[in-house]
């Protein structure tokens, strides 16, 4: 219990009463009676990013107040982004969806009742299904959370059409290291001598405590170098920031490996004991010099040698950050510069060691299986054709390609579309594609707001409640950052629903009660969690009160896998594979060679495109989010940036209004001049350009990269390669 | 009593903004209303150019020229150095807001009050730390008791050497800066 003086609070917070005024519960009402009243704390997992991070949220009469980081949970440790507290504020956002929304023209919608939405929609799925198979329905989404409800509706109907938004964030990346290594491995960044960063920002795509890790690291004398066409915010903190020609880190990388080997510096026992292929890959890439490198990189040949003898020197405390989004979708290259990264690891020798790389602690938890499942049904290939011969045999399968969809609809082949948590006309390329996603006969958006996908495309819109007023099956914090102790983590309900939405296993059971498959949704969120705990020692209240509970009694042996003496990773060799079979088996390179980008800029007024994650915003998620537009005001966030020179060359100026022009589009936006930006290309944020009129907050404001972007399928991993695309940049009107 | 200060190190902040929302909420404050805010400046030319962010807020001037010019005493000093603003005697004349040479009274559009950063006195009344210390994932402040020598902030301010704001002003903050290489001045931008 926690009280407050009644003199400062509530004079503070009178103002954000007005402010809220909209709410049925308005802030004024909740200062009245908040003097006395006792702060309960309740824990969720932020849904501002992927991670997932441990919030405990303080509330107060029922009204949400604040919150803390839980000091526990892996990706956080106490601490919280900005985009957090966003998040935390925006349950109040007038902007959400309220109840369910049936189009009843262009840009018109109907308020109707659960009970109609599910049954007009129950009937057209069936019919759709009779009718086309239901080879012909995808479910989209983010991607993975809503996978097993996903998966019980899809059975039934019998498709295999399951397809997250993997595709414009890190196919290249998950589809290498499934496939060279057979899991995932991650920096010990605590303690690590030496951390070269390319393409990474852990102060942009915020991961708190992976912050915290590096300059820990770095308060102990370890050096931090970050390569990256920008100035990013993790090369404030870096001892140095090298920028390099985007699309070129493939060449840089093979560049690195090319002074290893030659210099006789990689570690010999590990790739005598664990590696494959190597003589494959040095046979196809022994030109690959920093001389080669540094006229196609920009990065000078002798930064390149210093660079990878000090990555040997410091090995096998030192690595190649595995990296996330930027680079592992980006480039017609993406796929190659991913096995680099596996390859000069490998070469340093730091896999399973500390310092190097480590996999994830971890636990295993028990699996929930519903009572009753669908009977098996015969499903046709997959629409998208991930995973199958002959089509995109080389993609995973279980990312899908969701930039092949609104192509399909447009065919008939695609008839009915379900969206889950996604927004593809805003985060996919070209928005004026995307839009074709309307064409299925159904498509059915379940979101939160008015993003540009319900708005546009939706026939149906069924809100989902928002993440604080809901609970979660428990999730394992593992990833991106090490640990020697496995943690589970869960998402409890803050509050209850203020508006007429439900959780997505709720709208499931809804639906499902139309199509004849309610006793498939036989069960509850509790039923779910309490299965996946069953091998554990531990409560469910237990789990739900602490938020975030850690296992020190499991022992971490970070060992390479070995199975009665040899190797034994998930691989056709159990070793670390240099050459891919199934690239091979498909008319690919099984090793990564090098690949020049697929377009280039040449002209003085041509640059690359290309895109990152500002630190108060996630991509466009949280673009709507009042709190998070007031600080892109504040620090004029919208501006795209052109390096200061090239900028001087075009007569332009901070500040000016600049038109930008791809082959799809043409847009204005203000620029800013800096010395802090390669030549070659200019960056704007993911966050802008939202076009739902319903999203008053994001309308209008900014651009976005996807505007330009073409559809583009990468054919090894199905990326979209997001930074593809020229544009034309000159001095606008105004 | 205490004497509380707060130790800043901006060589460690990466621009997140987090600091200005968590103090927003703690305080509910209304969007458009920062209690705190970064400078951003970039130094040197391509390729071998540098940011530079500097954190700003009330600096708890030990002789602060708000209270000095404050009519009515609404600005007033706590006995452990928190400089605070008493509403109800305020009487809006924003004199303290043109006093301040770091430009960080903001006015409360509702009340008319000149308000700023607290220190989040009453929290640290009940033991927590401000809201912008506890957020911020790179440990960019340090918040506590310089009559504690035990104190975090003790410790760090006998190892590191430090600066203050605007210190040629004689308002004696008691905010200071951590010096690495050269000072990051205040630009008011």
């Amino acid at each position: 219990m926690q009280k407050i003086s009644r003199r400062s609070f509530l004079k503070a917070t009178a103002a954000a009463g007005a402010a809220s005024a909209s709410l049925k519960f308005s802030f004024s009402d909740f200062a009245e009676a908040a003097e006395d009243a006792p702060v309960e704390k309740r824990h969720t997992l932020c849904n501002g990013c992927s991670n997932l991070c441990g919030l405990f949220v303080h509330v107060k009469n029922g009204r949400v107040w604040k919150a803390e980081g839980n000091p526990i949970h892996l990706k956080n440790r106490g601490k919280i982004c900005a985009r957090g507290h966003g998040m935390v504020a925006d349950i109040y956002n007038p902007d959400r969806v309220t109840q369910p929304m049936k189009r009843v023209g262009e840009d018109q919608f109907e308020p109707i009742s659960w009970e109609q939405a599910f049954a007009e929609i129950g009937e057209q799925l069936t019919d759709i299904v009779d009718r086309y198979t239901g080879d012909s329905v995808v479910w989209m989404e983010h991607g993975v959370r809503g996978k097993d409800y996903a998966d019980i509706l899809l059975d039934y109907i019998g498709s295999p059409n399951y397809i997250t938004h993997y595709a414009t964030c890190f196919t290249a990346k998950t589809n290498v290291w499934a496939n060279m290594m057979g899991t995932n491995l991650y920096g010990d960044h605590e303690n690590s001598d030496y951390m070269l960063f390319v393409g990474r920002n852990f102060a942009g795509g915020i991961l708190p405590n992976g912050m915290q890790k590096v300059l820990k690291a770095k308060e102990k004398g370890a050096k931090i170098v970050v390569v990256d066409p920008r100035c990013c915010e993790l090369a404030k903190v870096a001892d140095e920031w090298i920028p390099i020609r985007p699309g070129t880190d493939l060449a840089f990388y093979l560049a690195i490996a090319h002074v290893i080997i030659e210099e006789d510096l990689k570690d010999r026992k590990f790739v005598r004991e664990y590696v494959e292929n190597f003589d494959e890959f040095w046979n196809a890439n022994r030109n690959c010099t920093p001389e080669w490198a540094e006229g196609i990189t920009d990065i000078p040949a002798d930064k390149i040698r210093e660079i990878a003898r000090d990555l040997a020197k410091h090995a096998p405390r030192s690595f190649l950050e595995p990296g996330y989004h930027g680079l592992n979708a980006h480039y017609k290259n993406s796929v190659q510069q991913a096995q680099m990264n596996i390859v000069i690891n490998a070469l340093l020798g730091n896999m399973y060691q500390r310092g190097g790389l480590l996999p994830s602690a971890s636990i295993e938890l028990g699996q929930f299986e519903p009572e009753q499942q669908p009977p098996e049904k015969e499903m046709g290939p997959r629409i998208d054709g991930a995973g199958e011969d002959g089509k995109y045999a080389t993609v995973e399968a279980a990312r899908g390609i969701p930039q092949r969809i609104p192509q399909l609809a447009e065919e008939g082949e695609v008839r009915a579309i379900f969206v889950y948590h996604y927004n593809p006309l805003r985060t996919g390329p070209n928005p004026e594609y995307q839009k074709k996603m309307k064409e299925a006969d159904l498509v059915v958006s379940i979101p939160i707001d008015w993003n540009e996908t319900s708005y546009h495309t939706a026939d149906y819109i069924l809100p989902e409640c928002y993440f604080m007023e809901r609970a979660e099956p428990p999730v394992t914090t593992a990833g991106h950052v090490t640990h020697d102790y496995p943690q589970l983590a869960m998402r409890t309900e803050v509050v209850e629903p203020m508006e007429d939405t439900k959780p997505l296993i709720d709208i499931m059971k809804g639906l499902a009660k139309e199509i004849g498959a309610e006793e498939y949704f036989d069960f509850t969120v509790e039923d779910q969690a309490r299965a996946m705990i069953e091998p554990l020692d531990i409560s469910l209240e237990q789990l739900k009160e602490a938020g975030c509970l850690e296992f020190r009694n499991q022992s971490f042996d970070p060992e390479f896998p070995l199975s009665g003496g040899e190797p034994a990773l998930d691989t056709p060799s159990g070793k670390v594979e240099f050459s891919v079979g199934i690239y091979k088996a498909n008319g690919f390179s099984g090793v990564p060679r090098w690949i020049p980008p697929k377009v280039i800029p040449r002209e003085e007024d041509e640059f690359r495109l290309i895109h990152g994650k500002q630190p108060w915003h996630s991509h466009h998620i949280t673009s709507n989010n009042p709190y998070l537009m007031e600080i892109t005001e504040m620090y004029d966030g919208t501006r795209m940036w052109i390096n200061k020179e090239r900028a001087d060359q075009l007569g332009i100026e901070t500040g000016d209004t600049v038109v930008v022009e791809s082959e799809i589009a043409t847009k204005e936006i203000e620029v800013k001049a800096t010395e802090l930006l390669h030549p070659d290309c200019v960056w704007v944020p993911s966050a802008y350009g939202g076009f739902s009129e319903k999203a008053e907050t994001a309308y209008g404001v900014g651009i976005n990269y996807n505007d330009f972007v073409s559809e583009e399928i990468e054919p090894i991993a199905g990326s979209v390669m997001g930074q593809e695309v020229i544009v034309k940049v000159r001095k606008g009107e105004k | 009593m205490a004497k509380y200060a707060m130790l800043i190190d901006p060589s460690r902040c990466t621009g997140c903004a987090a600091c200005g929302i968590a103090c927003q909420l703690q305080w509910q404050l209304p969007k458009e209303m920062h209690y705190n805010h970064l400078e951003f400046a970039e130094k040197g030319k391509y390729p071998e150019a540098w940011l530079e962010i500097l954190p700003v807020q009330c600096q708890h001037c030990e002789d602060a020229p708000c209270l000095k010019h404050c009519p009515t005493d609404a600005t007033y000093r706590r006995e452990d150095g928190i400089v605070d603003v008493d509403p109800e005697e305020c009487i809006e004349c924003q004199i303290c807001v043109q006093a301040c040479p770091y430009d960080v009274r903001v006015v409360n559009q509702e009340t008319g009050v000149p308000e700023k950063c607290k220190f989040c006195s009453d929290f640290v009344d009940q033991g927590e730390t401000p809201a912008c210390v506890s957020t911020c994932m790179n440990e960019v402040r340090i918040f506590g008791d310089l009559d504690d020598p035990d104190s975090e902030i003790s410790k760090a301010m006998a190892k590191e050497d430090t600066y203050q704001l605007l210190a040629e002003e004689g308002t004696e903050p008691r905010v200071y800066y951590v010096l690495k290489g050269e000072k990051i001045e205040f630009s008011g931008k």
